[in-house]
């Protein structure tokens, strides 16, 4: 070929490649196939289905409505049908969905080996374990439940009951002071509030819009009471330890000291009683006096809150027509009775007793198992003095320890004994959804389907100022080898011929509903929610001064700092751990790297010679020290830090192994005078820089 | 920046109250589901965790006591004049369709990041690594928004198929799929949001509540006066929170530069 043919040829191929699609088929596929690559998830199709039901993993029984898409839940909504609810979700309700499929979830029964690893069994073998372990344990059987709404829990009394055994119990949480609280004072019933219709309430200790109570129907009522650009109907006046999510939608913030709550209810008092506050009721004039030394400096000088924000607090809710006073603990268990006390005993001087938008006094919820025990005598017993006890060697230790929807080794403090007790007892089994550090440290480990799996209940939770009573409907099938945990422990109880009452869980709800008077078949076809206004005859309350003033007696916190422990639902709770879906709300002033971030004010940064980003060391007064990293946030008390709770898990999964701190391991159990309950101590430490 | 300026029949907008927000993080979790973003492991490290909304917190820099807080949820403020459209190379973003929602499409992005260094707002996030959905979680994905790959930039789209499924249940039900009813059409944060922080729905358009929110003496926008026009506003009732939304000179009011695109 000469230099002349050459060229042509050239020209001619170039010419033709260009003209023909070949280059343009292989940058397409290029592009194509290097930004669709086949490790990239292709969505699933499918007809798309929305259900109403309600979550069992929130502690609110938030009202939701699954959205499936082939069966399969993908998005979970708020339910705007919902009369408890009203469509408000929490950061954890909306996870639920991914959390069906997360990878802690649990997919089939595991039994401990001898080498101390888990094997993975059959159901049938689990079955069969179980009955075989609940048999030779006879009446040496101890339960605890995580889940107090729930009607499985009536299931699991009644076999308890029937094998000879009293040990069940609740976990440690907020209503267990409050009812203490209540009886004090003469009250009857149940405590309930009636947040919606309140025009002016003060929480003190409980955030009320981010973890307590009904939170999900608190912050309803809250977007309702504040409508947007417009006037609020409602005052919200929060005192606590830090600016937290609560006092970001107060109207006030009462920047409280972390276990000085009494001192602050008691100034309020006070304060409402020299403004001419005096409903009566036996006791007042004790009362009274008792408070009288509560003066706004001496207050001030306890609390740390200001005496203008002290007496502006008072003066709203005295100027208010339907004012509401609120106690509670931070940490959502643990609590003291004391101020839950002064809160009602505020509430009557302002006349908020059984009136519309003031303290309810309602009914309890009732058994309808065969054998059960009623909700408000498990209410009454306490675990921890049972746990401690067990690990004391004062109380045998049960053959048999079953946890159920619990995790009381991440979620009490390490002197708890609840370690102790794990390894003392006999054999240990947790029928849980996600594999906590209570499922790994148990003998037989049971995956429960989650709320949206399976048939289950949310019976009033505490909080409310209504009974409601709600279904939770199966809307998917079970993840994996899950079941659930209502049927499981009724089979077990048919397999030991015990006598429930009840066939199976559908039946167990149908006589619930039918002790309410609650529309079942609606509640079961259209996920229809039944809430009652029921109170009970006004309860004979007086002012209860001497309990009131022996729980006063507590000891304050000891120790150079302060902590402030911070509740938030996007950290899940100790059942669920954070959820998948939640990691990005975690905020970067919570959690860095793998150390809790501690926020305190420049102030106390200075006193500590510390800045933002060093590494501090934290030693509680039971000598457990964590390392967390500082950051400055000026809203929050001097000589105070706060440290986010949900943190410092062990097990679970990526998600949340081997982040932080779990803040409880700088708590101890102490007891609170007069009560006698158990009450997780105040977290005073020592910090030092790292 | 191109000068004209396309104009919409139907601008879909938010108004976002402030002074309701407590900060919760329901809207995030909601917007990540709906969409297919997939989950950080620690997505507390903010330069590294991929949100097409994320919350802010807000302080009014007072020492204790005087100290206030405030969260501000931060979705694409789709732009009136948006900075991210004028410099993409391969109109992979644009603001064409009725609606005016920015558009972003990730086959078509080449990851040059340009409209991330144009956006003002942060509101651009890019894909650094392969998207994951450990064990079983990809069960849980949606079908309405394709997953990203990595190498590409992604953003909030105002949820856009649900834009498109209330246009198509409007033709199905015979009514203008160009005139929806007030809450036809809302994004996945406004559904989620507990506290009703979040008001969605068309700015031009006087039968939705957004319409007249805009017009508050308490309305403001984020930065507004770099000019970008944005159709997400912001209220609150606290003259700090406001100046926390721009650049003020000491002397400066706020309030005189919200005016309506």
């Amino acid at each position: 070929m000469d230099r002349r043919g050459f060229l042509k040829f050239a020209a001619g191929g170039t010419v033709g490649l260009v003209a023909s699609p070949i280059i343009w088929n292989t940058l397409y596929d290029a592009v194509y196939w290097t930004q669709n690559w086949g490790w990239i998830p292709r969505l699933k199709k499918g007809e798309s289905e929305y259900i109403p039901t309600v979550s069992k993993l929130c502690p609110s029984g938030t009202g939701f409505v699954v959205r499936t898409v082939a069966g399969t839940p993908v998005r979970t909504i708020g339910d705007k049908n919902n009369p408890v609810t009203h469509g408000a979700m929490t950061a954890l309700a909306a996870a639920e969905a991914e959390l069906r499929v997360s990878p802690a979830r649990l997919k089939t029964p595991l039994r401990r080996s001898p080498d101390g690893a888990y094997v993975a069994i059959t159901w049938t073998e689990a079955e069969t374990l179980l009955k075989q372990k609940l048999q030779e344990a006879g009446s040496s059987v101890a339960a605890v439940s995580g889940d107090p709404t729930s009607s499985i829990n009536e299931v699991l009394t009644s076999i308890l009951n029937q094998r000879g055994s009293s040990d069940f119990y609740f976990m440690p949480d907020e209503e267990q002071p409050a009812a203490v609280a209540w009886e004090a004072m003469g009250g009857q019933g149940r405590l309930g509030y009636d947040m919606e219709n309140s025009d002016c309430i003060l929480a003190v200790g409980a955030p009320v819009l981010e973890s307590w109570g009904v939170v999900a129907a608190n912050r309803s009522a809250f977007n309702r009471t504040h409508p947007v650009a417009g006037e609020p109907t409602q005052k919200l006046l929060y005192a606590g330890a830090l600016q937290n999510n609560t006092a970001a939608g107060a109207d006030l913030w009462l920047p409280m000291k972390p276990g000085t709550d009494m001192a602050l209810l008691l100034g309020v008092a006070h304060l409402l009683i020299k403004a001419g506050k005096q409903g009566f009721a036996a006791g007042l004039a004790n009362f009274a006096s008792f408070a009288a030394a509560y003066t706004p400096e001496k207050v001030s000088g306890i609390t740390g809150v200001p005496v203008a924000r002290l007496e502006a607090a008072a003066k709203a809710l005295a100027e208010a027509k339907k004012p509401l006073v609120i106690a509670g603990s931070a940490l959502g268990a643990g609590g003291s009775a004391g101020p839950v006390m002064v809160a009602v005993a505020i509430n009557m001087l302002l006349g908020s007793v059984n009136r519309e938008g003031g303290l309810v006094d309602m009914p309890f919820p009732v058994s309808v198992v065969a054998h059960a025990t009623e909700y408000r005598e498990t209410m009454r017993k306490r675990f921890v003095n049972y746990t401690q006890a067990v690990a004391a060697g004062k109380t045998k230790a049960p053959a048999l320890l079953l946890v159920y929807a619990a995790n009381p080794l991440y979620s009490l403090p390490a002197d708890s004994g609840m370690k102790e007790t794990l390894s003392k007892a006999g054999y240990s089994i947790a029928v849980a959804s996600f594999m906590s550090e209570t499922c790994e440290a148990c003998d037989l480990v049971l995956p429960a389907a989650l709320g949206m799996e399976a048939f289950d209940d949310v019976q009033t939770p505490y909080g409310s100022g209504r009974v409601t009573y709600a279904l939770a409907r199966p809307v998917a099938k079970p993840f994996a080898g899950a079941r659930s945990a209502g049927e499981l422990f009724i089979a077990l109880a048919q397999e030991l011929d015990l006598e429930l009452g009840v066939k199976d869980m559908p039946e167990l709800l149908y006589k619930h509903a039918y002790a309410l008077g609650a529309p079942f078949r609606a509640m079961m076809d259209e996920g229809r929610v039944f809430t009652a206004k029921t109170a009970l005859p006004a309860s004979p309350l007086f002012y209860n001064w001497e309990a009131i003033r022996s729980a006063a007696s507590a000891r304050g916190a000891e120790g150079d700092i302060q902590v402030a422990p911070v509740v938030v639902l996007g950290m899940g709770t100790a059942q669920t751990a954070i959820p998948p879906f939640a990691t990005k709300v975690v905020t970067d002033y919570q959690l860095k790297g793998k150390y809790s971030v501690a926020q305190m004010n420049s102030a106390t940064a200075a006193k500590l010679k510390v800045n933002a980003g060093d590494h501090i060391r934290l030693v509680a007064g039971n000598n457990v020290e964590i390392t967390v990293v500082a950051a400055i946030f000026e809203g929050i008390l001097p000589d105070t830090v706060s440290l986010v709770a949900g943190l410092g898990h062990t097990a679970f999964d990526q998600f949340s192994k081997g982040k932080g701190s779990n803040v409880l391991a700088l708590t101890s159990v102490c007891r609170e005078p007069g009560t006698g309950l158990p009450v997780w101590g105040l977290a005073g430490v020592k910090a030092a820089r790292a | 920046m191109s000068s004209e300026v396309k104009q919409f029949k139907i601008r879909w907008g938010m108004v976002i109250d402030i002074d309701k927000c407590t900060g919760c993080g329901a809207c995030m979790v909601a917007c990540q589901a709906e969409n297919n973003v997939a989950p950080a492991v620690d997505g507390s490290n903010k330069l590294r965790s991929l949100n097409w909304l994320t919350v802010f917190r807000l302080s009014n820099h007072k020492p204790f006591p005087d100290h206030e807080v405030a969260y501000l949820p931060r979705p694409c403020m789709q732009c009136g004049k948006p900075s991210c459209v004028a410099v993409c190379p391969v109109i992979a973003t644009d603001k064409r369709e009725e609606g005016g929602i920015v558009s972003q499409i990730p086959p078509r992005c080449i990851g040059c990041r340009y409209c991330m260094a144009s956006c003002p707002y942060h509101a651009r996030y890019f894909n650094w690594y392969d998207p994951k959905w450990p064990g079983d979680l990809a069960q849980a994905l949606t079908p309405d928004v394709s997953t990203r790959m990595r190498g590409v930039v992604e953003k909030c789209s105002f949820c856009h198929h649900r834009f498109m499924k209330a246009q198509e249940a409007a033709v199905a039900a015979g009514r203008d799929p160009m005139d929806l009813p007030d809450g036809a059409y809302i994004t996945a944060c406004t559904e989620a949001c507990p506290n009703g922080a979040i008001t969605f729905g068309d700015l031009n358009n006087p039968a939705h509540k957004v319409h007249e929110l805009i017009k508050s003496p308490y309305a403001f926008r984020l930065l507004e006066r770099l000019g970008t026009d944005p159709q997400v506003y912001y209220i609150s009732k606290r003259e700090w929170v406001r100046r926390e939304g721009d650049n003020y000179l000491e002397h400066e009011k706020t309030g005189e530069a919200t005016k309506q695109g």
